[in-house]
């Protein structure tokens, strides 16, 4: 039996089922995002957050459960609020966090592992998603925002440059104030801003589900087994996938849950590396952070994630 | 241009997402793509994709963040990357809405592997399709001071009926789905389950049944020639991650059907060991051709 044989009507099933499951998730965040980016305020945020560092890093780690975003619009939304104030680690930390650290996450991720220890699966992708950006957070806390930022973005920042809660400022910037014009005028700025972010996001989730259809349809699974079922490699195998799919947080169980070959641990490393570093990712981050800093970020993230990983699939083998 | 870019495409976007959305719900082609629970999620997010397109369209004051520098859209802020994101959402799903089937093809199948037994699926939290009456005792210990109520039509209640093995029997027999010829009527699923429960195993065990599935060759234990596979896709969620499972069937000559036609089985149950794996082999009297059920999915 060939290890490759494409059929189209099979793909168009395949590719439809998962179109149809993940959209409405998407939209959901879409919508979310958009409302959030019309009727709340940056210096809210600014407002909640404690005085102490380390309970900063950790409130903004928690961030995403009320004010919920897909990757996309984390890396649009902290754009924004950096320039309104926000300390820097603490933008990284709700960037890094929002796309795991979200109820509509939650949601997506319980639902479309129904069946297969949803609740246990949920849980472990909230918690790990969570101590990363903390740890994140934490780590990039000393570093000047010189050697972070781009210079576009540092010139639009106030005055002090540095990441720490003491240098957090909020800028007297009435450009980047929301949109006036009442109810109606954010209503549609609602509207325009999740349809934009819904229009890009939905364009990577289609390339990503296309390439989940073609090997969940296409591929000899059998031929998958020893990476599969080698601890390591298939840890490795699904992050390299995230990384390369780019789908967004809100629908990736929904693919992850289509490699049935794979074990729960290696459907983890994917749902919680594809969501804070992936080939989409890389470009948005490199509009606000230098290359160094998204290089460092990206194998610092691999390395910690699948050493984690591949650690909780011993245990839970063991168990 | 600019209005082309900033209404009229994320407009007509929204609306054709919209048109696909809805029009599979409502003609119930959903149906071989999602599971039930997963479908209504595709009508509400149908209707609002359409109040969306209607804001884009209708209303000239929605324009797109993407004019601005400061926008993180990185696919938007290109007219190239705009007309790009319209035939990526465009063109595959408009495709795939026309040309795809109800089920999968044999090749696919293949690919994926068939399950003969429920140990190679994962678990379910729902409980399998058929599921057998509760003890009798176990009834009578919950509630010893009270009586068993009476049945509508007047027949023993099974508390009692199941107090002799004859009427054990018959509450047993009670609980299996019919079929219009009295065959007791099952799915593939449900031989699978069975074969892996020790009480089920004994309930099917030498009945007579009727199930229907599609003819595949089974060419790995059908040394006599005279088996084939009586195959079901099974979903958990969504199409991408049905899996194709069957159970055995054992015919005294070669069904008149050709590979992948659905077919509809009437034949004895039996669970050999084979393999060291305790499998359902369903011995054939008749195998006739017939059309697909309304769902050609099992969930």
């Amino acid at each position: 039996m060939s290890w490759f044989s494409f059929h189209f009507p099979d793909f168009a099933l395949s590719f439809l089922g998962i179109i149809f499951e993940g959209i409405p998730f998407l939209l959901l965040g879409s919508l979310v995002s958009g409302a959030v980016e019309a009727f709340v305020p940056g210096e809210v945020l600014t407002r909640w957050l404690p005085k102490n560092y380390a309970a900063a890093i950790v409130v903004s780690a928690l961030l995403g459960l009320v004010i919920p975003m897909c990757e996309c619009g984390s890396v649009v939304v902290i754009r924004r609020l950096i320039r309104k104030g926000l300390p820097l680690s603490c933008a990284i930390t709700y960037m890094m966090a929002a796309p795991i650290v979200s109820p509509v996450v939650a949601l997506s991720t319980y639902a479309a592992f129904r069946g297969q220890n949803p609740l246990e699966i949920t849980l472990l992708r909230l918690v790990l998603g969570f101590l990363i950006a903390v740890g994140v957070g934490m780590a990039v806390r000393d570093i000047p925002a010189e050697r972070l930022l781009q210079p576009a973005m540092l010139d639009s920042l106030p005055g002090r440059r540095r990441t720490g809660l003491s240098m957090a400022a909020v800028p007297d910037d009435a450009a980047l104030d929301l949109a006036d014009g009442g109810v109606r005028g954010k209503l549609f700025r609602a509207v325009q801003s999740a349809t934009s972010d819904f229009l890009d996001v939905t364009f990577f989730f289609v390339v990503g589900a296309a390439i989940a259809s073609t090997f969940n349809t296409a591929v000899n699974q059998s031929l998958l087994v020893p990476i599969a079922t080698n601890p390591t490699l298939s840890v490795m195998a699904m992050m390299v996938l995230a990384f390369a799919l780019a789908i967004c947080s809100s629908t990736d169980a929904f693919i992850a849950v289509s490699f049935r070959m794979f074990p729960p641990a290696a459907k983890l490393a994917f749902l919680v590396f594809g969501p804070v570093f992936d080939t989409k990712l890389c470009f948005l981050y490199g509009a606000v952070f230098r290359r160094w800093f998204v290089m460092s970020l990206g194998i610092g993230l691999f390395i910690v994630i699948a050493l984690i990983c591949n650690h909780l699939g011993l245990i839970l083998n063991n168990t | 241009m600019t209005a082309l870019f900033n209404r009229w495409l994320p407009g007509v976007t929204l609306l054709a997402w919209s048109a696909v959305l809805l029009s599979f719900y409502l003609t119930g082609r959903i149906a071989s793509f999602l599971h039930p629970a997963f479908r209504g999620y595709v009508l509400v997010a149908g209707l609002l994709m359409l109040a969306m397109a209607a804001c884009f369209l209708l209303l000239p004051g929605v324009a797109s963040c993407c004019d601005d520098e400061r926008c993180g859209h990185p696919l938007g802020r290109r007219k190239s990357g705009r007309i790009l994101t319209f035939l990526i959402l465009i063109l595959p799903v408009a495709t795939a809405a026309m040309v795809s089937p109800k089920n999968f093809g044999a090749a696919t199948i293949l690919n994926r592997g068939i399950v003969t037994d429920a140990s190679g699926l994962i678990s379910r939290t729902n409980a399998p399709r058929i599921m057998p009456p509760q003890p009798a005792a176990q009834t009578t210990t919950d509630n010893p001071a009270e009586p068993p109520l009476p049945t509508k039509d007047g027949s023993q209640p099974v508390a009692q009926a199941a107090a002799s093995p004859a009427a054990s029997q018959n509450a047993i027999d009670d609980y299996l789905p019919k079929a219009k010829d009295g065959n007791v009527e099952v799915q593939v699923i449900d031989l699978l389950y069975a074969a892996q429960d020790t009480s089920m195993r004994a309930d099917f065990d030498g009945k007579t049944v009727e199930t229907i599935g599609q003819l595949m060759p089974d060419d790995a234990n059908n040394a006599g020639g005279n088996r084939f596979k009586l195959m079901r896709m099974f979903m958990y969620c969504c199409a991408a991650d049905a899996k194709p499972i069957a159970a055995l069937v054992e015919a005294p000559q070669k069904p008149n059907a050709p590979e992948m036609a659905w077919v509809r089985v009437i034949g004895k149950v039996t669970f050999p060991i084979e393999g060291g794996r305790t499998i359902p082999i369903l011995n054939a009297v008749s195998v006739t051709q017939t059309d697909p059920p309304e769902e050609t999915m099992l969930y």
